[in-house]
């Protein structure tokens, strides 16, 4: 029975017990070991014990009554102390069945963790951001393309993409690097409805799209030769649990690809001080929001601090004079949209807003004119699993 | 997709159970729209069904597992040799998930627990907690039957 058990206190009033991996006994007397450490962990508890199951991928009902005569057990003989469930909305089968102990016993409650974790995620799923998606993917794709193949990819590898969003890149890639095998992932159902009507639309095969959370992704170990995660990291309060994930699912040898922005970098002239000015209101509206969009150049940092060698650092510029100035200028003024969502869903001053509209106006004003250059700057920056990590 | 096993080899061992089911869950999934979500619940369905059928079936024969696509559903069909202990127990199983009030039964399973009753549990969870439906088929003069299960629709899984 391929069950990991893991327990780690994690505080005075809080503590864990973690079940990975699967669960799923012939009888209730080969759960003794799992009963005897919950028990055990139950007994030392204070305030709250937390049964962390959001990796638990099986789990068959004998397991699931023995964990219920363990919260019986409990009531019983620490009528004290609370149970917390943790799940995970990506485990399709834990919410209804936990539902049930949680609406028998008064002690226990769940909690699906992926649900809390992501407050801005519903401006992302806006119709207005999937617009910004769109537009930006096609704007990038022109320039990403040759420095993807800089940092390592080429036709025939299994690549994985985590957090695909409208799975753009995935379609690109299909076409031009044809991979062995490709998985986007990502933590919205309206994206990647969107992601895979197009791939129907287009009659494409060999994509596959997940949902998943990219800090406990169910994917293997070691499987994957090239591991993107694009304009993603910066939108993690801790871009290294990501991280983690990104280099666990890559094979020894294979790269971690991922880009971030640099929205302190993005200038333009004429109008050079509203922009910037503009950009910094941006950019600390964002951060309340717990989301870094000066990430970029803390690529090379984040890679080796994840223990990756061989790392590359590529710059991405898309410009008024590179692409089509119209496109640039549309999607900078979804931002001002965006920007405004974000502010209002991380409670930001209303007053900074006013600064971005100016200064994100004003950049578009140099987008479209004909004597104006402005440019959108992402660092692209990969790095190499090692064979032995120390 | 139909698959067919002999008693036999399939009872040897317990992980052929969670092996199976894994297996028939992803080979079902390949087609739809987010495989792996699917066959993780499909599997997590199929296991608890082949569970029951491990621990209650004739000595001999052969299992025949058949799956349908009917509108958004997925629907089992799984004939097995059984003896008239087995029998009994399939029909009491079926008749309790048919019963009006089968949630608060289940509830009160829980809150109770009784001895030798897990087995059936298992069974009765899909449609107590998951909106399964369970029908029998007993085909006259002989010492086969087969449960019918018909699950929820996927996509509706999951959500809080
Ligand atoms: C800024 S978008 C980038 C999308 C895409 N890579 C692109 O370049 O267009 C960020 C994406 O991360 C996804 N996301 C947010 N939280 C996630 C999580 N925990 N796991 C997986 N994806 C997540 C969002 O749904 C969104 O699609």
């Amino acid at each position: 029975m391929p069950v990991a058990l893991n327990m780690r206190l994690t505080g005075n009033e809080e503590q864990e017990v973690t079940l990975t991996g699967t669960l799923r006994p012939f009888v209730a007397e080969e759960m003794a070991s799992v009963r005897s450490s919950l028990e055990q962990a139950a007994r030392s508890a204070r305030g709250t014990l937390c049964v962390n199951l959001k990796r638990l991928k099986y789990m068959n009902n004998v397991a699931f009554l023995e964990l219920n005569r363990f919260v019986r057990w409990v009531a019983h003989a620490r009528p004290d102390l609370r149970i917390k469930f943790v799940l995970s909305s990506v485990i399709p089968w834990a919410i209804r069945k936990f539902q049930v102990i949680a609406e028998l016993y008064p002690a226990v409650t769940i909690e699906v963790y992926d649900k809390a974790l992501y407050p801005t995620q519903p401006v992302l799923e806006d119709d207005e951001f999937i617009n910004v998606l769109r537009m930006q993917e096609k704007l990038i794709w022109n320039h990403e393309q040759d420095i993807l193949v800089q940092h390592g990819l080429r036709p025939g590898l299994r690549v994985a993409d985590i957090c695909c969003g409208l799975g753009c890149f995935d379609i690109f890639i299909q076409r031009d690097f044809r991979p062995e095998y490709l998985v986007g992932v990502d933590h919205s159902r309206p994206l990647l409805r969107y992601a895979r009507q197009v791939v129907s639309d287009y009659g494409l095969e060999n994509i596959e799209y997940q949902y998943g959370d990219a800090a406990a992704l169910l994917l293997a170990d070691n499987s994957f030769d090239f591991v993107a995660c694009r304009l993603s990291l910066q939108i993690f309060h801790q871009p290294e649990k990501i991280l983690h994930e990104l280099v666990r699912i890559c094979r020894p040898g294979g790269r971690i690809y991922i880009t971030n922005e640099m929205l302190s970098c993005m200038v333009g002239y004429p109008n050079e001080e509203v922009i910037q000015q503009g950009y910094k209101s941006f950019l600390q509206v964002s951060r309340q929001g717990g989301v870094d969009l000066d990430m970029g150049p803390k690529g090379r940092f984040l890679l080796q601090g994840a223990g990756l060698e061989d790392i590359k650092i590529s710059q991405i510029n898309v410009s008024n004079t590179n692409s089509d100035p119209n496109d640039l200028a549309r999607v900078v003024e979804l931002w001002i949209r965006v920007a405004w969502q974000f502010g209002a869903a991380a409670g930001a001053d209303p007053s900074l807003h006013a600064d971005v509209e100016k200064g994100l106006r004003a950049h578009m004003e140099t987008i479209l004119s004909d004597r104006g250059y402005a440019v959108w700057p992402i660092i692209a920056a990969s790095g190499r699993k090692p064979f032995r990590t120390s | 997709m139909a698959a067919r096993f002999t008693v036999g080899g399939f009872a040897r061992e317990w992980g052929h159970c969670h092996l199976l089911a894994n297996y028939l869950a992803r080979y079902v999934s390949a087609n739809e729209g987010d495989p792996e979500r699917h066959a993780t619940l499909l599997s997590t369905f199929i296991n608890e069904l082949l569970e029951v059928i491990y621990r209650n079936h004739a000595p001999e024969g052969q299992i025949d597992l058949i799956f349908r696509k009917r509108g958004r559903h997925v629907v089992l069909q799984l004939t097995l040799p059984v003896t008239e202990q087995n029998r009994v127990f399939y029909r009491m199983a079926v008749q309790i998930v048919n019963q009006p009030d089968l949630k608060s039964w289940y509830r009160a399973r829980l809150e109770e627990p009784a001895e030798g009753e897990d087995t059936m549990l298992g069974l009765l969870e899909l449609a107590a907690v998951y909106t399964c439906t369970l029908t029998i088929s007993e085909p006259p003069g002989q010492d086969r039957l087969s449960l019918f299960l018909e699950l929820p629709e996927v996509d509706e899984m999951g959500e809080v």
